[in-house]
């Protein structure tokens, strides 16, 4: 079936304009056709996904920043529609649906071409060898569950602000739009926070080993990179977060949620934002090309990659654009 | 004869102002009522004084005796000590048939902050008891306020308004409560005050789970008895700052014409505790029992009072369009019924009096007429006297039925009049 990320993107874009009809009209009826194209859109979203995933004969977190994000964005949907399910009467999609677009949209500007690691266009000599793969597949797996911790993180400690605001407003915090109560939010929050560092963390140490481990294969990644000490600097600060966290007994909620809302936004702003600016992320790999677009040898290819690459392997496993 | 009514409630007047023209305690309102008979002594006059309305009803059998509403607008500033012009234009007036109506939406809560809530009935009860009391009822308030409360019972029974979440204390604890605490069982509730509004709330707060109860009153033996009905504990007043700075929830609901509790008294009971956890007031109390200030001393404080709760109240009232549409028809007819009755009442002292003189008339001339006849033998003699009956009867006839038809109109003083001077009726 051929899907385009258009349908996928167009379909996030309906299912939110009725989240905001909801507000205005019949709330039954909007969620229904709210939910309709949330669930078209993640239908088109997997069968798109599949089909890179055949396409360039790699699993999508390991395949290239583009698919990626868009994982990162799927199973940010799957989340959504779960607690949409369990908390029904919520406006969940007016917080998650404007980031899915985001991470939708901007992955439509970053490499779709399949990680020159695991692509199977070198073989022989520079072969990734088995044990870099299953590190780099806990390397993504565990980044992409910290940073959808984040994005939910995000999303608890902008309706905690705005719920809170609303309460000491003294206007009605039930009536036409109505959000969890802030005891809760606080609390998830809080949990959103204690579950996603430590998997960014373990993505962290696990790209540091697979930092290593590149240096015998045909990627190189180099420490000294800008855009993982901008990551690395970020991920620092959420460790800072995380022990004030811990060490707080009784941390106040709006502190909390506003402390997340500003490490969680700039984590999040970063790792969009890199992607955007270079079009592949805090990696960049070598496809492996020459300019003229055929295979380059091994030992061009080892000069080309005295390049960059830590903090997310797998999200760019693409080639320069 | 007429009924009037001069009120403000929270649709017309902020709750500053209307708490500036309560009569927040027995001894006020009766200081109010010996005031009122000193200004106008002709008057019925019932007082309603909640936290949502404060309505003074009068009734006068001469329309020229009423007080205007200049007139009582004065009384309110005169006995509260306030400038006219800061309520004036809050006031609202109602008369004759509107006023009924008005005191029938009122009894059956459909003017009510929260449609169906069931305390006003006994708030209008205790405000006819009180006037009574007082001594200051008469044949038409009896009439209006046993009426309403009679309308308001039907009004309940007929039709769904008491459904879901219908009195002020359900709405507060679970909109604005709810939105706040996700669990009740592990808080500490402090209710300040022992009255009906207090155990009302206490009831909700129990319901969602509430355990750590604490009443502190002024009355100890009220707060033991309400802290006995709910399994919590009673504390005396003195002890208020101490649990000011430990409850999790506050419910005030006291009768107090100015605040209990300000905002450097708030700050100082919890200087231990701010900053940790989050503490909901609910300020039932009209005048305001906490100093709006207190809202404004940590971002863990959520102080809500009555007129907070009025946007969650419309949403309310808005999904039971159709009961109070049928409400209103019952109301509409028995407000009708009522005027219809008092109007009568008013004509019936003349319609009395004309069939008595013409029956004394008719009695006069048919017993000179057989005087006259001594022959007429007693059959003879019914047939007359059947006959002159009926001739009496058909004249009466159109005037009274006209009397009739303009009554229910309102009071036909024109053709009252009319009639006294035709057939000279003496008052």
């Amino acid at each position: 079936m051929n899907v385009t990320l258009f349908c996928i993107f167009a379909s996030y874009l309906v299912a939110f304009f009725f989240e905001i009809a909801r507000l205005y009209r019949s709330r039954t009826l909007m969620a229904l056709l709210s939910w309709c194209f949330v669930a078209a859109g993640l239908l088109a979203h997997t069968t798109y996904l599949i089909n890179r995933s055949a396409e360039t004969n790699l699993p999508p977190l390991l395949s290239s920043s583009h698919d990626w994000l868009l994982v990162l964005a799927w199973v940010a949907i799957v989340f959504y529609m779960f607690l949409s399910y369990v908390e029904r009467a919520n406006f969940l999609g007016v917080f998650v649906l404007p980031l899915v677009l985001i991470l939708v949209g901007t992955s439509r500007f970053v490499s779709n071409e399949a990680n020159v690691m695991f692509s199977g266009q070198r073989v022989g000599k520079f072969a990734v060898e088995a044990a870099i793969r299953n590190w780099t597949m806990i390397h993504a797996t565990s980044l992409l569950f910290g940073i959808v911790g984040v994005l939910l993180g995000f999303v608890l400690s902008m309706m905690y602000l705005f719920q809170h605001r609303r309460l000491k407003s003294q206007l009605s915090a039930t009536s036409r739009f109505p959000l969890p109560n802030l005891e809760k939010l606080g609390s998830l929050n809080w949990w959103t926070v204690i579950i996603s560092v430590p998997l960014l963390t373990i993505g962290m140490v696990t790209g540091i080993i697979l930092g290593f481990l590149s240096r015998q294969g045909p990627a190189a990644i180099s420490f000294t990179n800008p855009n993982i000490i901008i990551v690395l600097f970020a991920w620092l600060g959420m460790v800072a977060f995380y022990l004030w966290l811990l060490k707080t007994r009784h941390p106040l909620g709006k502190q909390v949620a506003w402390m997340t809302a500003w490490a969680f936004g700039f984590l999040l702003l970063t790792i969009i934002g890199l992607q955007l600016l270079t079009g592949e992320g805090a990696h960049s790999f070598s496809t492996g090309r020459n300019e003229q677009g055929g295979l380059l040898d091994d030992t061009e290819l080892a000069e080309k990659n005295q390049v960059d690459h830590l903090f997310l392997i797998s999200i760019n496993g693409g080639a320069d654009r | 004869m007429i009924l009037q009514v001069v009120y403000c409630n929270h649709q017309s007047a902020k709750l500053g102002v209307r708490e500036k023209l309560a009569f927040s305690s027995h001894d006020q309102l009766r200081a109010a009522y010996h005031r009122f008979r000193d200004d106008f002594p002709e008057s019925e006059v019932v007082v309603l004084s909640t936290c949502n309305r404060v309505e003074l009803y009068t009734a006068h059998e001469d329309p020229a005796d009423a007080p205007t509403q200049e007139q009582i607008a004065r009384f309110f500033a005169d006995f509260h000590q306030i400038p006219v012009n800061e309520f004036v234009n809050d006031l609202l007036e109602q008369r004759g048939p509107e006023a009924v109506k008005h005191l029938f939406e009122v009894t059956s809560s459909l003017d009510s902050m929260v449609l169906g809530e069931p305390q006003i009935v006994n708030q209008v009860k205790e405000a006819y008891r009180l006037a009574q009391e007082n001594n200051m009822c008469g044949p038409l308030t009896h009439a209006l306020f046993q009426g309403a409360i009679r309308v308001s019972s039907r009004v309940r029974t007929e039709t769904g308004l008491e459904r879901g979440r219908v009195s002020i204390a359900s709405v507060a604890v679970g909109d604005f409560g709810k939105s706040i605490f996700n669990r009740f069982d592990d808080k500490t509730v402090l209710i300040i005050g022992a009255g009906e509004m207090a155990e009302e709330t206490l009831r909700y707060l129990c319901d969602e789970g509430a355990k750590d109860i604490v009443v502190v009153n002024r009355n100890l033996e009220r707060a033991e008895q309400l802290a006995a009905a709910w399994g919590g504990r009673a504390r005396s007043f003195s002890e208020l700052d101490k649990w000011l700075g430990e409850a999790d929830v506050i419910v005030s609901t006291t009768g107090a014409d100015q605040p209990i509790v300000s905002a450097e008294k708030f700050f100082k009971a919890r200087a231990d505790h701010m900053e940790t956890s989050p503490v909901f007031i609910l300020d039932l109390g009209a005048p305001r029992d906490f100093d709006p200030a207190i809202s404004e001393i940590d971002d863990n404080v959520f102080l809500f009072d009555i007129d907070h709760l009025e946007a969650t109240c419309e949403q309310n009232r808005k999904t039971r369009t159709g009961e109070v549409q049928k409400a209103k028809r019952i109301i509409d007819k028995e407000s009708e019924k009522f005027m219809h009755e008092v109007y009568h009442r008013a004509t019936g002292p003349i319609v009395k009096r004309l069939r008595e003189e013409w029956h004394d008339i008719r009695e006069e001339e048919v017993q000179r007429l057989f005087n006259r006849l001594g022959h007429l033998t007693e059959s003879d003699r019914q047939a007359i006297e059947r006959s002159v009956e009926r001739i009496i009867n058909r004249l009466l006839h159109p005037p009274l039925e006209k009397l009739k038809n303009e009554a229910r109109e309102g009071t036909p003083h024109g053709l009252l009049d009319a009639l006294k001077r035709l057939f000279a009726l003496d008052d």
